[in-house]
């Protein structure tokens, strides 16, 4: 059971990965590659707090997270508000790899290269959740929360205010709303998420290090939100779900083991593209 | 001495980039499209270059077999994939988001055939050094790329600012409305452009792994680098890309000497963010 | 909506199939796992590592398997990371029932290791270095030397020699920071000083700045781990005409820098694994590449897995991870490609001095570790 434990309770986390994206890239149109970053951020918070000298409950070092990465978030898109969006892409690789230079190079704070094994089973109010299964549903409660908070905010006025801004921010300032808060606070948003599936990632693995959120990890985001569908909770959910059994899916077609991986790889680019070319709101999406 | 040795090799190094500005450039100010499958052009070029050398293949007609891959590999990407997304009105970010699809494809087609290690030109005069005044040690691969880098910049230049071709191409750049109905055929161009810069990218495509050995996914750090050289030196000025590639370069090997190269990449980084922050249109912006 | 409930479905089904689908073949052959890295930067050691065990399956099935039993492997990417890592073993366990895993990677493996212990499950790793894995679990078993035992070994080496003044040039992961530490400790305690040290990224072969700044604080040798870009290396070293040494560790010995003439002059120690040459020949024909170390280091690691097998199936006991532990610490000294003995759960195995030299690989002398 253990098997689908994992595979359910990763792919809840992506869930919550796939919203923070699809806020950002599908819905406010910011093009990122940094969203791995992020979630490294919260990850590494929620084990630097758990593991010190005086361990700190499960719930609020998530939410000290969560404030980490809102921040942070918001400092990251920043910069895309005074520059037009290509040149935000530029920003969001260097930030990308900016952060995993530092995740790699600061030992004292991440544990650099070798990264942080050892990371404690979170805890409900100091009842620590121990096995798989329990962990699980820590991951789906996380989730269903994740997804219920992003219905209830795209019905909101906050989320009719974002639509309007992508069919025509324009117009939106014209008519006298802040267009900046409310990019501003989409991005914040994101980082919320990012942040809450950083630290239930870290406690699920026990084990984190710079490689879970690199470039790479960055982009297999990007594809989620692509495939799954931009701008929809269905995409959010399928997205992730779909990309995650890609990887077993294919080892029913029979490929030589020598470039099996790669083809993988290739996959999702050619995923990438054809989406692009011919179904670009994904499977459950509206239009990118 | 140091100081001269990291010197002359940050000029090596920031003039193979510098090519690769020059034509990201080339492509960015006239299309708008964020490229980035262009690494997966200059990888390709590479490659090529060293199945050709390894079956046989005398170097100079291997290299000049690569750059004409390169500029077909490059055309069909713009008319086959952007293209045909521009006609359906897409957004740029669906493009961008495409164009990264075909580098990760091509970067692993290149994995699958060439297995991912590092693979080496068997040309043995490239690693032969030369000593310059005693002082500076460079091999042959890295004169090789000076010189050839320095001629494609200058041919660049010649070619947008004395020829009708270069002329129609920086008409449609500055202006691609006015060009489109003054029939200068703006799309034909797109593809023209696109491939003049892959061929011009494939010369350090070959030239760089000849002298640092041949990796699948090595291509996308020299192109962010380059596109942050491109946009500090001003999008569209040829030689604001040119010369900003040899001052980050020079920077990324100077800034050792006072603190540790773990670091060095932020720095690259961080020049861009302050350049985002103060001045987003660079130093030497064509007007 | 309903369509969006019906592909969700049918995408676990098919996972659940695919999951299932080597179980429902014949239950005589034996399965085990590998997972090991074989996209990315990191797959140009877990192709080898790959082929390595493939190889010694292909032989030991042409004889019929181990006592009528084929063996399989099911090769899981990990791309060197945990996480993909730490799935794969579940998968593997859980939906194949495979008792014992080939892994290699020092993060995945130390993320896979309680996994290991809580689920016992015998994990062996031929290509890992890191010195926490003597100690990750007492399922993980590792064929060769950690980075620790053969620095200590090259640290006094060079102390003997009078090089007392060194630099440390490493590569900025789990293997090379894990080289880096133990050498600053042991080249210390061993009577040397270290003067200065520099990283460099993993697939990074522009050396040359990282080696000018060394070469400055003017050191009697430069020690190196890095474990690609090794033939790039050498030859930004030639070019440079230095006045120290440069040494490493087993890291050092890829084929084709020992081949390239820049590396003559290079010394490393090295965990002694050699194949005999009709091996290593058989070996080149069918994959096109020399057998390297890591090639070496599996094929060796599966003869040990084979004649523990070999014995669990004699006594008639259940192929379980328990038994190939316990069994594999009872029989202790194995003789695959060279002898080895399990004292703990690092083997203990010889290490030489080579020197490389005009395209050959020359032992100097010859340590065995305690």
């Amino acid at each position: 059971m253990d098997f689908w434990f994992s595979y359910i309770t990763l792919a809840e986390i992506y869930v919550l990965l796939g919203l923070s994206t699809n806020l950002l890239v599908g819905i406010v149109g910011i093009f990122s590659v940094s969203q791995a970053a992020v979630f490294g951020v919260g990850a590494y918070i929620v084990a630097y707090f758990l593991m010190a000298a005086e361990p700190m409950s499960f719930l609020p070092a998530l939410g000290i997270a969560a404030v980490g990465c809102i921040l942070l978030n918001v400092l990251v898109t920043l910069p895309s508000l005074r520059v037009s969006g290509d040149y935000f892409v530029v920003t969001s690789f260097g930030i990308q790899l900016l952060a995993t230079a530092v995740f790699t190079n600061w030992t004292a704070g991440t544990g650099g290269a070798n990264g942080l094994p050892g990371i404690p089973p979170p805890d409900l109010f100091h009842h620590p959740l121990e096995s798989t299964g329990q962990l699980t549903l820590l991951c789906t409660a996380g989730a269903v929360l994740g997804c219920l908070a992003f219905f209830l905010i795209m019905r909101a006025p906050f989320g009719r205010l974002l639509r309007a801004i992508r069919e025509d921010e324009l117009a939106v300032a014209a008519a006298g709303k802040n267009v900046l808060r409310a990019k501003v606070s989409a991005a914040a948003l994101a980082g919320a998420f990012a942040g809450v599936a950083g630290g239930l990632y870290a406690t699920f693995l026990s084990f984190i290090d710079p490689s879970s959120f690199d470039l790479d990890a960055s982009i297999l985001l990007l594809t989620m939100v692509v495939v799954g569908g931009a701008r929809t909770l269905a995409g959010s959910i399928i997205g992730p779900f779909l990309l995650l059994a890609l990887p077993q899916i294919l080892t029913l077609l029979d490929i030589p083991t020598t470039i099996a991986a790669a083809m993988r790889q290739l996959l999702y680019g050619m995923l990438l593209i054809l989406f692009m070319m011919f179904r670009p709101q994904g499977l459950a999406g509206e239009r990118l | 001495m140091l100081w001269l040795q990291l010197l002359v090799n940050g000029l090596e190094t920031g003039c193979a980039l510098g090519v690769v500005a020059i034509s990201f450039s080339l492509v960015y100010a006239t299309t708008k499209i964020f490229h980035v499958a262009h690494a997966g052009i200059y990888t390709m070029g590479g490659y090529l270059a060293w199945w050709l050398v390894t079956h046989g293949a005398p170097s100079a007609v291997a290299l000049l077999l690569a750059v004409a891959a390169c500029t077909v590999g490059g055309a069909m990407i713009q008319s086959q994939i952007y293209a045909r997304l521009e006609r359906r009105r897409a957004t740029h970010l669906v493009i961008l988001i495409a164009s990264l699809g075909t580098l990760a494809v091509m970067q692993n087609i290149i994995a699958a055939v060439f297995t991912p290690n590092i693979l080496q030109f068997p040309i043995p005069w490239a690693a032969n050094v030369m000593a310059l005044g005693g002082e500076v040690r460079l091999t042959w691969a890295q004169m090789l790329t000076i010189a050839v880098s320095l001629a494609a910049y200058a041919g660049v230049m010649w070619f947008a600012h004395y020829t009708i071709l270069g002329k129609r191409i920086r008409a449609v750049a500055s202006n691609p409305f006015l060009a489109q109905i003054t029939r200068l055929q703006p799309q034909s161009v797109y593809v023209i452009v696109v491939a003049i810069a892959s061929a011009i990218v494939a010369l350090p495509g070959v030239l760089v792994p000849l002298d640092l050995g041949l990796q699948p996914y090595g291509g996308i750090t020299p192109l962010l680098t380059a596109t942050i050289a491109m946009i500090a030196g001003g999008v569209g000025s040829i030689t604001g890309a040119f010369a900003l590639s040899i001052v980050i370069a020079e920077l990324q090997n100077l800034s050792l000497l006072v603190m540790p190269g773990e670091w060095s990449i932020g720095i690259t980084f961080f020049i861009f963010v302050i350049f985002m922050l103060f001045r987003p249109t660079g130093l030497f912006a064509a007007r | 909506m309903l369509r969006k409930v019906a592909i969700t479905l049918a995408v676990l089904a098919t996972v659940w199939i695919g999951g299932d689908a080597p179980r429902a073949m014949a239950a005589d052959p034996i399965q085990f796992g590998a997972i090991i890295p074989l996209t990315g930067a990191a797959a140009v050691v877990g192709t080898q590592e790959m082929r390595g065990i493939q190889f010694a399956l292909d032989a030991v099935n042409a004889k019929g398997g181990v006592r009528g039993h084929k063996i399989e492997v099911q090769f899981e990417d990990n791309q060197a990371k945990s996480d993909v890592a730490v799935l794969s073993f579940n998968k593997l366990v859980d939906l194949q029932h495979v008792q014992m895993i080939f892994t290699g990677y020092s993060g995945p493996t130390l993320a896979m290791a309680p996994l290991a212990t809580r689920k016992k499950i015998l994990m062996v790793n031929a290509g890992a270095q890191s010195d926490k894995l003597s100690t990750a679990s007492p399922y993980l078993v590792n064929t060769l030397p950690s980075t620790g035992d053969e620095v200590k070994v090259m640290s006094k080496y060079l102390v003997e020699q009078g090089k007392k003044k060194a630099v440390v040039l490493f590569e900025n992961d789990a293997a090379g920071i894990g080289g880096r530490d133990d050498f600053l400790d042991l080249f210390v305690k061993a009577g040397g000083t270290i003067l200065a040290q520099e990283p460099t990224q993993f697939g990074q072969t522009d050396y040359r700045p990282a080696l000018l700044k060394l070469a400055a604080a003017k050191p009697d040798v430069m020690y190196v781990v890095i474990t690609a870009g090794m033939v790039q290396l050498a030859q930004q070293l030639k070019q440079m005409n230095p006045d120290f040494t440069t040494v490493g560790s087993t890291f050092m010995s890829d084929p084709a820098a020992i081949a390239d003439p820049a590396s003559t002059g290079l010394i490393h120690t090295q965990a002694q694994i050699n194949a005999p040459p009709e091996l290593a020949a058989a070996f080149k024909a069918k994959y096109g590449d020399d057998m390297d170390f890591f090639a070496r280091q599996y094929y060796n690691a599966a003869q040990i897995i084979f004649t523990t097998l070999d014995k669990v199936l004699a006594e008639n006991k259940p192929v379980t991870g328990e038994n190939l532990h316990d069994t594999l610490f009872a029989i202790k000294t194995f003789q695959g490609l060279l002898p080895m003995t399990f004292n703990s759960n690092t083997a203990t195995v010889p290490i030489g001095i080579n020197m490389m030299k005009d395209g050959k690989d020359v032992t100097l002398t010859e340590v065995t570790a305690q």
